[in-house]
């Protein structure tokens, strides 16, 4: 998927390909500005007039989504895939009351009567943990934490199959951000539904996803299961994720080992696409793109990937 | 060394540094104002006008006769019947008292872009200081200056002139004081006053208070530079306002001016020629045109400058 | 809530005041007291100039004048009309009040609707020729010269189409033996528009409130009906067709303020909405799967609304001087027009005491706005 802008062409995704089962989770790790929120917002087709999807397919339950029109797709959006925002915080609508705003949803798709659908909402707060005296506020009523849980009390409405939550807990603090966590889990597993996870903290994805995706500038360069990836990563910029963590203050900090930003994807470095901030660099990362090293299903892209140290 | 000794000496430096990025970021500013379109089609229309302007003491010189051509006194005669319609020597013909049309229109322009320009110069004055001194003070002096930058934003500026052209006589001078006053201490102050807001907890600021610098000193040195492109674009929309009211003053004939677009329409007017459109288009339209046309251009130029200083209008 | 609006009704209460004082200023800037005025005048007898001296208080200290000043404008006290002689001021303005008000609200509600629908639009199909276009136009109707455009308008649709009268409140030949004077018929006349207008919006409440189907059909064949009730009542009484004269010299004055004053609305919509557009609730409203027309209407323009609610404020002084420049062109008898023949009749009593009567306008307006505001925005509501 690329942005269309006066500088040229942003290449924010660029040849991801994964997969998820039926209640599985899966975790996309990455610093910001590597394309997370770009797939999470292809998912649902939900793109700024800037963005196109250029090639590719996105299959839901069997269904590729990218040629249906807008009519159709709109039956998918929230029944079948729904949401959680990045910016949970700005995510209601300041204007209307935060029960009203999941009821629209409900009554668009399920089709309740709003009789029901008040029954519903109270259902869905007593399951994400608000208290009902809330669902006639308006957002700015809410704390974070609690806006938070609303957001996904809303993405949870209409018992979508797969649940896509773009860093949820990132603007929260950590005490805050725990128990949501533990709550979403709770939830996803009394539901049975899937759920792409998405963070740029390690230690988040490590508690919540079955399988990892760490991305870096548009790609997925390395991909497995969770235990492996946490306990044998094989890529540097892996290794690098996890140094920084445990996260002590959840606030975004510097990677302690690496230094430097992610590359501006107007125009990607050449080769493989970490290699200015590599420390294992060498000459053909610098021209060629790197092979893929497989360890059973876990995988990623790398020219100089170190020993395998599982047993 | 004392702090102030320091502080003094750093400054001719820090003048050369804002002149280089005032340079920079001018040109990159033109860049994206020329990539605006509407602005630079606003651009000309400006400098066609200032071109008539400026030709028109250079044709009465060396040209026209001025018994002729003479916008308020001059008389066609060898025209036998007036309004005359545009002929070889009178390109767009002549006003019901026999004076050439495209002469009056010519020396009106110069006056209309004095007017403007002292219009925006008292606004800009006005407004830098009342939106630093307001930023920089707070408290009371920021109360009172809002208070009174409420009342000049509902002011009716037009009613206001007509009222006053009753009671005191208007000019062109007063005219633009007026204007520029009540944009000055209006709506330019209170834009110009939260631009300010962010400038005056830079560290620079700060630094310059502590190194001893007086509240004026800091004021003029530190904050007013700041606010200068902002106000330049304000100055824009002040042009508009006081063509616009001067043309309406002087079309209702509430003016004291020898000649204006304004004027020239209150003649016809007068004359009862007014609802003649197509056969003497001469008297109405090239007036009214000129006053659209450069309220516009004005305005058009301002938008653009608006898009080039607030990157959330401008198109990805 | 109540603590917001009582903030800032002092505000405006205290914005009167440095209003009025303004006025006395000017007043009393220039040569000569007060009664100096009716001194000019050889019409007015010596025994109107000394009431007239008694009413200012020119004889006694400059704050006390203030006062009286003040007192006057609370109490509608204006003095004596020159051009008008032997009317008072405040009897004219309570004439001319209602056909300013008419006139002007009128237009700006028709002007706001369509600039708000309009600038929806546009900003919903960003690019292409309609924004382009409707860009060009909305800049050209905001910067036209207001005098040479009403006078387009008259030359167009009253004097070579013939559609329209050429100005004026009234025919005079049609009134020459009417039954009733004209301000009694223009005084019912806006009772009617108040009644059908509260009936509209009822229904709009209730099908708004309610979610009905076919709210559209409801709405339009609401209006139609009150408008057909009332219209049939005017007939019935036998004063339709004076009603429906006034009604015709309405038209065009209103449409002209209408097309000045709904592009800047117009280009304002279309920016906020631009700007709303870009905020995380409407994206989680598009995700939810919401069609793009309710996407659009129930968020984005929802909460466009806001910003342009607030600017209604700063848009105020033109849309009013506009007014006055609309009645003078059109020869329209309120306030606009008495303020500006009374300017240049040099009838100053009756210019100052216009002048007063626009500036409490304005406030006034000002604090519906606020008021509109706090109704439309939850976070101030609470
Ligand atoms: N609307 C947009 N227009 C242009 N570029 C964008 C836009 N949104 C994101 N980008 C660019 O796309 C890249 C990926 O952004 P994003 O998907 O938000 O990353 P992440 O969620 O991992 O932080 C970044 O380089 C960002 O600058
Ligand atoms: S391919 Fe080379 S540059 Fe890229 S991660 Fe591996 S070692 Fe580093
Ligand atoms: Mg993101």
């Amino acid at each position: 998927m690329h942005y269309m802008t006066r500088a040229g062409a942003v290449r924010a995704v660029d040849g991801v390909t994964f997969s998820v089962e039926r209640g599985q989770s899966l975790g996309l790790v990455g610093e910001s500005g590597c394309g997370k929120s770009s797939i999470a917002i292809s998912l649902l087709k939900i793109l700024p007039d800037s963005a196109r999807i250029l090639s590719g397919s996105i299959l839901l339950e069997g269904v590729d989504i990218l040629p249906l029109s807008e009519d159709e797709m709109r039956e998918y959006r929230w029944k079948r895939i729904s949401m959680v925002f990045q910016a949970a915080m700005n995510s209601l609508d300041p204007v209307y009351r935060v029960g009203d705003q999941i009821i629209e949803a409900l009554e668009l798709h399920v089709g309740s009567a709003p009789s029901e659908a008040v029954e519903r909402v109270r259902e869905l707060y007593d399951l994400v943990g608000l208290n009902h005296s809330f669902i006639p506020r308006y957002p700015h009523e809410y704390s974070g934490g609690m806006k938070q849980r609303a957001i996904i009390a809303m993405a949870l409405a209409c018992e979508p199959a797969i649940i896509v939550a773009d860093e949820p807990t990132t603007a929260l603090d950590v005490i805050v951000q725990d128990r949501i966590l533990r709550e979403m889990r709770k939830v996803r597993d009394a539901l049975d539904m899937s759920m792409i996870y998405i963070s740029h903290d390690m230690a988040v994805i490590a508690e919540v996803s079955d399988v990892v995706g760490v991305m870096y500038a548009g790609r997925i360069v390395e991909f497995g299961e969770t235990k492996d990836v946490f306990e044998n990563p094989i890529h540097p910029y892996t290794r690098a994720l996890m140094s920084a963590f445990p996260s002590v203050t959840g606030e975004k900090r510097e990677l302690a080992t690496l230094p430097g930003e992610p590359p501006n994807l107007l125009a990607p470095p050449s080769g493989c696409r970490f290699h200015p901030r590599c420390p294992y660099a060498t000459e053909e990362c610098r021209s060629q793109p790197p092979p893929t090293v497989r360890r059973g299903v876990h995988w990623a892209d790398c020219w100089n990937p170190p020993e395998d140290q599982s047993p | 060394m004392s702090p102030q000794r320091t502080y003094s000496q750093t400054q001719p430096s820090l003048w050369k540094a804002r002149l280089t990025l005032a340079t920079r970021s001018l040109r990159q500013s033109w860049t994206l104002f020329l990539a605006t379109r509407i602005g630079v089609i606003g651009l000309a229309i400006i400098a066609f006008y200032a071109l008539l302007a400026a030709a028109h003491p250079i044709l009465m010189m060396f040209v026209w006769e001025e018994r002729v051509y003479d916008p308020v006194v001059g008389y066609a005669f060898e025209e036998t019947r007036q309004p005359a319609p545009p002929s070889l020597k009178h390109p767009l013909g002549t006003d019901p008292l026999g004076r050439d049309v495209l002469s009056q229109l010519m020396f009106s322009a110069r006056s209309e872009f004095m007017l403007g320009l002292l219009a925006a110069l008292v606004t800009v004055s006005i407004g830098t200081i009342v939106g630093a001194v307001s930023a920089y003070f707070g408290g009371v002096v920021d109360a009172v200056l809002m208070r009174l930058a409420d009342i000049m934003i509902m002011l009716p500026v037009i009613s206001v002139l007509v009222v006053l052209s009753a009671l005191i006589g208007v000019e062109h001078f007063e005219l633009a004081i007026i204007i520029g006053i009540v944009s000055g201490f209006g709506a330019t102050g209170v834009v110009l006053k939260s631009q300010a807001l962010s400038v005056v907890v830079k560290p620079y600021v700060e630094a310059a208070k502590t190194a001893g610098g007086g509240h004026v000193h800091v004021i003029f040195v530190h904050v007013v530079p700041n606010l200068l492109p902002l106000s330049f674009l304000y100055m824009m929309f002040t042009v508009t306002g006081a063509i616009f009211s001067e043309a309406v003053l002087s079309f209702l004939g509430l003016l004291d001016v020898r000649m204006s677009w304004g004027l020239m329409i209150h003649v016809t007017e007068s004359a009862g020629y007014l609802l003649q459109v197509t056969e003497y288009w001469w008297l109405i339209f090239p007036a009214s045109l000129s006053i659209t046309l450069l309220c516009s251009s004005f305005y058009l130029v301002g938008r653009s400058l608006d898009e080039v200083v607030n990157p959330r209008l401008r198109q990805l | 809530m109540a603590h917001y609006l009582v903030k800032r009704s002092a505000q405006i209460l205290l914005t009167l005041f440095v209003f009025l004082s303004l006025v006395f200023f000017i007043v009393n800037a220039q040569p000569g007291d007060v009664s100096s005025f009716y001194a000019l005048n050889p019409d007015i007898p010596p025994e109107t100039r000394e009431r007239m001296q008694d009413l200012f208080g020119v004889n006694d200290p400059l704050w006390k004048q203030y006062l009286v000043h003040v007192r006057n404008t609370f109490t509608g006290n204006f003095g004596v009309s020159f051009s008008h002689y032997p009317r008072t001021v405040a009897d004219i303005i309570r004439e001319r009040l209602p056909r300013t008000l008419a006139l002007f609200l009128t237009a700006s509600v028709i002007s706001f609707y369509l600039g708000f629908a309009l600038g929806k639009i546009i900003a919903w199909r960003r690019g292409g020729w309609t924004e382009y276009t409707s860009t060009i136009g909305g800049v050209t109707l905001y910067t036209v010269f207001t005098p040479w455009f009403g006078l387009m308008m008259i030359w167009l649709f009253a004097f070579r189409a013939g559609w329209f009268p050429i100005g004026k409140f009234l025919d005079p030949v049609l009134w020459r033996d009417a039954p009733t004077d004209a301000n009694a018929i223009f005084n019912r006349m806006i009772l009617s528009a108040i009644v059908v207008s509260i009936a509209v919006f009822a229904l709009f409440a209730v099908t708004a409130k309610r979610r009905m189907a076919h709210s559209r059909l409801i709405r339009i064949g609401g209006l139609a009906l009150s408008a057909l009730a009332v219209a049939a009542a005017w007939f019935a009484t036998g004063t339709g067709y004076l009603a429906w004269d006034i009604l015709k010299h309405m038209i065009l004055p209103v449409a002209t303020l209408t097309l000045i004053s709904f592009a800047g609305t117009m280009l304002l919509t279309r920016n906020s909405m631009l700007e709303t557009m870009r905020e995380d609730y409407v994206m989680a409203a598009r995700a939810k799967g919401l069609p793009e027309k309710d996407v659009r209407d129930r968020h984005v323009a929802r909460n466009a609304l806001l910003p342009i609610v607030t600017s209604f404020v700063f848009s105020l002084a033109f849309a009013v001087d506009g007014g006055v420049i609309i009645e003078q062109i059109f020869s329209w008898p309120g306030m606009g027009q008495t303020l500006v023949s009374a300017a240049l009749t040099e009838d100053l009593p009756l210019a100052v005491g216009a002048f007063v009567f626009v500036g409490v306008f304005v406030l006034i307006a000002h604090l519906a706005a606020d008021i509109l505001y706090v109704y439309l925005d939850p976070r101030i509501r609470y």
